[in-house]
């Protein structure tokens, strides 16, 4: 067999489990090393060393960046006890819980839904897949600032064209209302990041051989019947990785939120997520503020890493379910 | 080459046409932001204070000369562009090594490692900047470039290895069952046959490693300490004051980040779409 | 086959490229000059030198670069002027002054005094701001080596003082204080002066108001200015000095019923405000002003620059808010706080010359060009502002002043008073909170470190 003819043949089977054990199969271990030493090496000094240091320090005590005595878990008992950070703490985990589920439902929904429709050849449909990924090239401080211009209560078009089009009743300070900014905000990122499951989904897509389309069009399925039963199950292993990236970088939100709400999470904290509350622990507390902030990293980090490992795990298993 | 095109004729034109007010819908919302910061970079900063969303009264390219030209950008030009592209070229290597390694193959320890290098997205990574000053420093790695790299390069390495990991792992296992048997090694069935399969992947964990490093400030602004080193990001936010900021010039500076950017993402998406299009042939 | 072969190419120039970035270490000499000083560089390299042959008196004293770091981007101009001076005066000797964002800069001098590559001089936040930096050591104590210190007064040395150990630490470079702005064009169109008591102030106000305009452009989304805020309309309400006293003392706290009371000010005042304040951040009360739909804005001396820089053709003027009724005080106040000061690296390797450059930041000489290029006040007592609207500031504060309370006093624990403040007001402007629910806010928080008696 040419390599073609091999190429050709990897988009028309459906991928099998891979092999098991280092004797049927598995290469030698100097190849294995040889592969993955130098990203271990990289990694591991230049970010996991780091952060193991961080992890370290949360057991001691700070006086600015010099690092004093050992304290044991008493940086965490402030977390959780000094006002009004043991107040502010849940709050921002529960609004990291709503970005998720929003951002879920309306980013990656919309992902998959344009991936799907531009999937098939259409009119402008090169221009429109870039364009819809290009907020994505801006940083989302600039994103925040443009945003919250656009949807300015004195300045902004929004409420002027609503108020123009006799929908005023609807026009409202909308990143100046606790009950609208959250949401606005997780329209805007979603805005910001659509691109990224698009691109990942329209390369599962591709994923998926010709002739299985073929086939069931043959047999007279239509489009939504061909998504529902063929594309989606095969896109599993696409959605499991969107999924916990979407998961990891929504507990990790900072950027946008901190554009648009400041750093405090307005208004009234409605807009306060766990990356704003380490910000400011971190960078505006007091003098013990590195101490806590690194108590509070690792806090985050069992809980981001624990959900992240259940979730890849579940999809895992999904994904052995359908073969 | 075959393309399917948009409907079969069973669809009425009425799903069709909303479909198109859905797609073309969506557009408008994304240009028009898109075309704010075009046109504040051609107002002069007092104009934007006294009406921030107001049309240009005249075009004027004098923000994008000072940006260029006395704002220093045509030299953070130059570093962001050596500092990025040498940062992503070295994650995407090393990840897709390890990448293929792990995706591929069940050993001892490749379940650990797999999470172990998983566990690098899940921290923010910003807490880790005073070890990291600190090491960098006894390494001698301050106010140098190849530091920075380095570690740009290790952030980028946990995100794609997940990717291609992932995406090696679909390839079927009678591709290098096949090549095996022609009597090929591990190094050419990864180079020759794997790789250039997982193309949409790569220019994928590309183009999403290269923009965030582009528009990166924060470690630049405390690792970097010469303003000659410094990259597009930081040098941005010498716009910011502490109660005001030079919003034209800002603009003006922030299209010149962008257009990169926007360049390497068509570059890349064209890959992503190649490989796309290669499987649909028959 | 090509692609492979492309891959590695691209590696081995990945890995010279970066050699390359690493190897080339630009020396010192080539940093890049700040963009205003970009036709100066040249000139100057040519000029040390030759300036350092001809000193005339005692050793020669080799050539010293002395670095000044600080968080006022707007000002790299200002200072480089001012410095030019310096180095006329001090031959041998060149300043290099290099800025950074204000809301990274904390960390970034953090770090910087940490390893190598630091300042040998850098701007320093005052009061609570400073104190990381003081306990862990990382900067010079000046009291015995900088004369220039006996220009200020103890109150002011206060901000530039490590609490712990009693030093100062920085030369005090500038004052804030607070009043309330208004265009005089719109007051004269209206009949309307600057008002004596509460009820003419409410009286403007209204008037303003049934006029169409926004009476006061106060932002809301952003809360660091709601404490200015509070301490303008209510510190004669409170009692300033005096209730500052006691609370440092200990005889009273935040829930005092004055301070209560001046709480509910800002809330009183709300109706004059533009509707949903809270969606009014801090750039676009100012775009209120100067576009002259709203009519009094009530801010810091630190927005004159701004005012005479984007709408310089304004006719503005201040006044100091009267005290409300049932106040403690029966004068209006001026609430104040020393801005920052300049102090030395303790590992800076030219110290001696560091400490020369500072102690001529406290010199009227340095205090005058200060207040004229960078039009903000000056502590030192014989600067004599240009700005109208600086001098009247600088009366007012001469004549009622009065401690911008939480900034001067309550930063140096975590929770600081102003964050409570300033996030309690807001709550209250969004009708979440009552005045005492607010001030409870800020006694809870801050009572966790503030101890008093100190």
């Amino acid at each position: 067999m040419t390599a073609s003819d091999l190429t050709k043949k990897a988009h028309k089977t459906r991928p099998r489990k891979k092999v098991q054990g280092v004797g049927s199969g598995a290469p030698a271990w100097g190849m294995i090393a040889l592969f993955i030493l130098p990203a271990f090496l990289l990694y591991s000094v230049f970010m996991v060393w780091p952060l193991f240091q961080s992890l370290y320090f949360s057991f001691f005590e700070f006086k600015g960046l010099v690092r004093g005595g050992f304290v044991g878990l008493r940086n965490f008992q402030e977390l959780l006890t000094r006002y009004p950070l043991n107040e502010q703490l849940p709050k921002a985990f529960l609004h990291n819980v709503y970005f998720f589920i929003g951002t879920m439902l309306i980013q990656n929904s919309l992902g998959l839904l344009f991936a799907r429709l531009l999937y098939v050849s259409r009119f402008g449909k090169r221009f429109l897949q870039s364009l819809y990924t290009m907020p994505y090239l801006i940083s989302a401080l600039v994103v925040g600032y443009l945003w919250s211009l656009m949807l300015n209560p004195l300045f902004g078009p929004i409420n002027q064209v609503l108020k123009a089009v006799g929908l005023g009743a609807w026009a409202r300070p909308w990143l100046g209302d606790p009950a609208t900014a959250l949401p606005v905000i997780i329209l805007v990122n979603a805005w910001q990041w659509v691109g990224f499951p698009m691109l990942l989904f329209s390369a599962g897509l591709a994923n998926i051989g010709e002739d299985l389309r073929e086939a069931a069009r043959i047999d007279g399925a239509t489009s939504w019947k061909l998504f529902r039963h063929i594309e989606a199950p095969l896109l599993l292993p696409v959605i499991g990785i969107v999924t916990v990236l979407t998961f990891i970088g929504n507990f990790n939100a900072f950027g946008i939120v901190w554009a648009m709400g400041g750093v405090n999470g307005e208004p009234a904290g409605s807009t306060d997520v766990l990356g704003l509350v380490f910000y400011r622990t971190a960078f505006r507390g007091g003098i013990d503020a590195f101490g806590l902030a690194s108590a509070l990293a690792v806090l985050m980090f069992i809980f981001i890493f624990g959900v992240s490992m259940l979730m890849l795990g579940r999809f895992r298993r999904w994904e052995e379910d359908l073969q | 080459m075959t393309h399917r095109t948009s409907t079969s004729s069973r669809h009425l034109n009425l799903s069709d046409i909303g479909v198109n007010v859905l797609l073309w819908g969506y557009a408008a919302i994304v240009l028009i932001p898109l075309l704010l910061v075009v046109s504040n970079a051609l107002r002069p900063t007092r104009e934007i204070f006294k009406n921030p969303m107001g049309l240009p009264t005249s075009i004027s390219f004098d923000s994008f000369v000072k940006a260029w030209g006395q704002a220093n950008f045509n030299v953070y030009f130059v570093n962001s562009l050596m500092i990025t592209v040498a940062s992503v070229l070295l994650a995407t290597s090393v990840a897709a090594l390890a990448g293929y390694m792990l995706g591929r193959y069940t050993f001892t320890g490749s379940r650990f490692l797999s999470s172990f290098f998983l566990a690098g997205l899940m921290l923010p990574f910003r807490l880790a900047i005073v070890p990291l000053f600190l090491l960098l420093n006894k390494m001698g790695l301050i106010d140098n470039r190849m530091g920075l790299i380095f570690v740009y390069a290790a952030t980028g390495i946990p995100f794609s290895i997940f990717i291609l990991s992932s995406f090696f792992r679909q390839l079927p296992q009678e591709l290098s069952e096949a090549a095996r048997i022609d009597g090929a090694g591990e190094i050419t069935i990864f180079g020759k046959i794997m790789l250039p399969l997982v193309r949409p992947a790569l220019a994928t964990v590309v183009v999403f490693q290269f923009v965030p490093l582009w528009n990166d400030f924060f470690f630049p602004l405390i690792l970097l300490r010469s303003t000659n080193k410094w990259t597009l990001p930081v040098g941005m936010t010498r716009f910011f004051g502490e109660f005001q900021a030079d919003w034209s010039t800002l603009f003006a500076g922030l299209i010149i980040t962008t257009l990169p950017l926007v360049i390497i993402f068509l570059l890349a998406t064209k890959q992503i779409i190649a490989g796309l299009t290669a499987g649909i042939g028959k | 086959m090509t692609r492979k072969s492309m891959l590695y190419k691209l590696v081995v120039l990945v890995v010279l490229l970066a050699a390359l970035a690493g190897c080339s270490q630009a020396p010192a000499a080539t940093k890049a000059p700040a963009p205003a000083k970009a036709t100066e560089a040249p000139a100057k390299a040519t000029e040390a030198p030759a300036k350092a042959t001809e000193a005339p008196k005692k050793e020669e004293k080799e050539p010293v670069t002395l670095t000044v770091w600080s968080w006022r981007t707007e000002d790299e101009q200002a200072y480089n002027e001012i410095f030019d001076v310096y180095e006329a005066a001090h031959p041998g000797v060149t300043v290099e002054f290099v800025t950074f964002v204000n809301t990274d800069y904390n960390n970034i001098l953090a770090t910087g005094l940490t390893g190598e590559g630091g300042p040998d001089i850098a701007q320093l936040r005052a009061y609570g701001g400073l104190q990381p930096l003081t306990e862990a050591g990382q900067l010079v104590a000046l009291d015995g080596k900088v004369e220039t210190l006996a220009n200020f007064t103890p109150g002011l040395l206060k901000g530039a003082t490590g609490i712990k150990d009693g030093h100062v630490y920085g030369v005090p470079f500038g004052i804030q204080a607070v009043a309330a702005y208004y265009n005089k064009g719109i007051f004269d169109k209206l009949g309307l002066s600057e008002p004596k008591t509460w009820d003419e102030f409410i009286n403007v106000l209204e008037t303003l108001k049934k006029e169409g305009y926004i009476p006061l452009a106060a932002p809301a989304k952003d809360t660091w200015m709601l404490p200015i805020i509070h301490d303008a309309v209510g510190a004669p309400r409170y009692g300033g000095p005096e209730f500052e006293k006691k609370v440092l003392a200990g005889e009273t706290d935040f829930m005092d019923p004055n301070y209560i009371a001046s709480i509910q000010l800002v809330k009183d005042l709300q109706p004059y405000m533009a509707d949903d304040v809270v969606g009014v951040g801090y750039q676009d009360s100012r775009t209120l002003f100067i576009t002259e739909r709203a009519a009094i804005f009530i801010g810091g001396s630190f927005e004159v620059g701004f005012w005479r820089d984007q709408a310089g053709d304004l006719d503005l003027d201040v006044f100091r808010v009267p005290p409300a009724p049932d106040s403690v005080l029966d004068s209006p106040l001026t609430p104040g706080w020393m801005d920052g000061s300049y102090g030395v690296n303790a590992q800076s390797d030219a110290q001696e010359e560091a400490i020369e450059l500072v102690t001529w930041m406290g010199t009227p000489e340095f205090g005058q060009m200060f207040t004229e290029k960078i039009k903000q006040l000056s502590p030192l007592a014989d600067t004599k502002p240009v700005d109208p609207l600086l001098q009247k500031f600088a009366k007012f504060y001469a004549e009622t002043p009065t401690s911008y309370l939480h900034l001067v006093n309550f930063r140096y624990g975590d929770p600081s008073g102003s964050t409570l403040l300033g996030n309690g007001i807001q709550k209250m402007l969004l009708g979440d909170m009552t005045a005492e629910e607010v001030a409870k806010s800020v006694q809870d928080g801050v009572s966790q470190w503030f101890k008093p008696g100190q």
